[in-house]
């Protein structure tokens, strides 16, 4: 399939299947051309982005296996092109403090139009 | 009534989740320090099912935070952790270098505070996702044997249905665990599902 220049890719991190239907079904919504994959580990989101690396990603904090801040880290020092946002229920300063130092954003679930909107904002603006 | 569906519980699950999180956020302003507050499950028995082992309710005495909910639903929580554990919260959100005797008098208040935040949290995030306002009545404290604590659950038999939430807490990296637990009506368990269905409705 031709891919054309605002066409993007996203990869949804979350371990909740929920939580990445809202997510997939809002950014569709905004973002109707968008390709989207999904991994519900930070394990499996390393793996994937090793293969093929997307343009964005979410991801989720509390996760089974490495927390999303951990694997944020390792594909940001492997992939540092990739604009990764933190989808997290936790915003507390110290989570807020570690995604900035990663040159992440925190988003505060839940998954809203509005915080959709502060992620699109970011994947839009970020150099 | 039969029990709700895997997706049906992942909703619930992120739902209680955003509430700990909400709560987490509150405690650590109390405590001054980082709260980790996570909701690794959620499941609906029936309370004819409910088992010392379901609730973690071993031999020892427990502290009970409940409150009355009502909205398009009405239920009662309970908040449960071994009266050792709720003092150990106690303790750290008083922050002091309180003695045992002390801290019992502050007991009460406490645990009746993290009640109120954890249950709110919890209710806030419902009303957010799921689209229901639930009112609260004031939390009371109780403290129980675990043999109390089922014979009441079981023999509550206009609420029959019982959702379960276990939940790790974790303050200034020391770590409890408690139960979250909701009486249900089979009618108010009907209404939940329902405005569950709604919520997955438009992204499944």
């Amino acid at each position: 399939m031709p891919v054309d220049s605002s066409t993007k890719t996203l990869l949804i991190v979350d371990d909740s299947k929920v939580s990445r239907m809202l997510i997939r079904t809002h950014i569709l919504t905004q973002r109707p051309e968008w390709i989207i994959s999904e991994a519900a580990c930070g394990e499996d989101a390393i793996a994937l982005v090793a293969n093929d690396l997307p343009d964005y990603c979410t991801m989720d904090i509390n996760m089974p296996g490495i927390s999303g801040t951990e694997a944020a880290e390792q594909i940001l020092a492997n992939h540092p092109s990739i604009k990764i946002v933190i989808f997290s229920a936790n915003i507390q300063e110290t989570h807020q403090e570690r995604a900035r130092s990663l040159g992440t954003i925190l988003v505060a679930k839940p998954v809203t139009e509005k915080s959709i909107a502060l992620a699109l904002d970011y994947f839009d603006n970020a150099q | 009534m039969n029990s709700l569906n895997e997706l049906q519980l992942d909703a619930l699950t992120e739902v209680f989740s955003i509430g700990a999180g909400r709560a987490a956020l509150s405690l650590s302003e109390i405590v001054g320090d980082e709260v980790r507050i996570s909701v690794p499950s959620v499941q609906v028995i029936s309370s004819n099912d409910i088992s010392s082992t379901t609730l973690s309710l071993n031999s020892g005495r427990f502290g009970a935070v409940s409150q009355n909910f009502s909205g398009p639903f009405n239920a009662e929580a309970l908040l449960l952790f071994t009266e050792e554990q709720a003092l150990k919260i106690v303790s750290d959100m008083m922050d002091s270098q309180m003695s045992l005797e002390e801290l019992a008098e502050f007991e009460h208040e406490a645990m009746c505070e993290l009640g109120n935040i954890i249950l709110n949290a919890c209710l806030s995030a419902m009303a957010d996702m799921l689209n229901f306002t639930l009112d609260s009545s004031l939390p009371n404290y109780t403290v129980a044997s675990a043999d109390d604590i089922l014979t009441r659950l079981k023999k509550n038999t206009n609420q029959p249905y019982i959702m379960i939430l276990h939940i790790d807490l974790a303050i200034e990296n020391q770590r409890t665990a408690g139960n979250l637990v909701f009486l249900l009506s089979s009618a108010s368990l009907n209404n939940l599902v329902t405005h569950i269905d709604q919520f997955l409705d438009p992204i499944s």
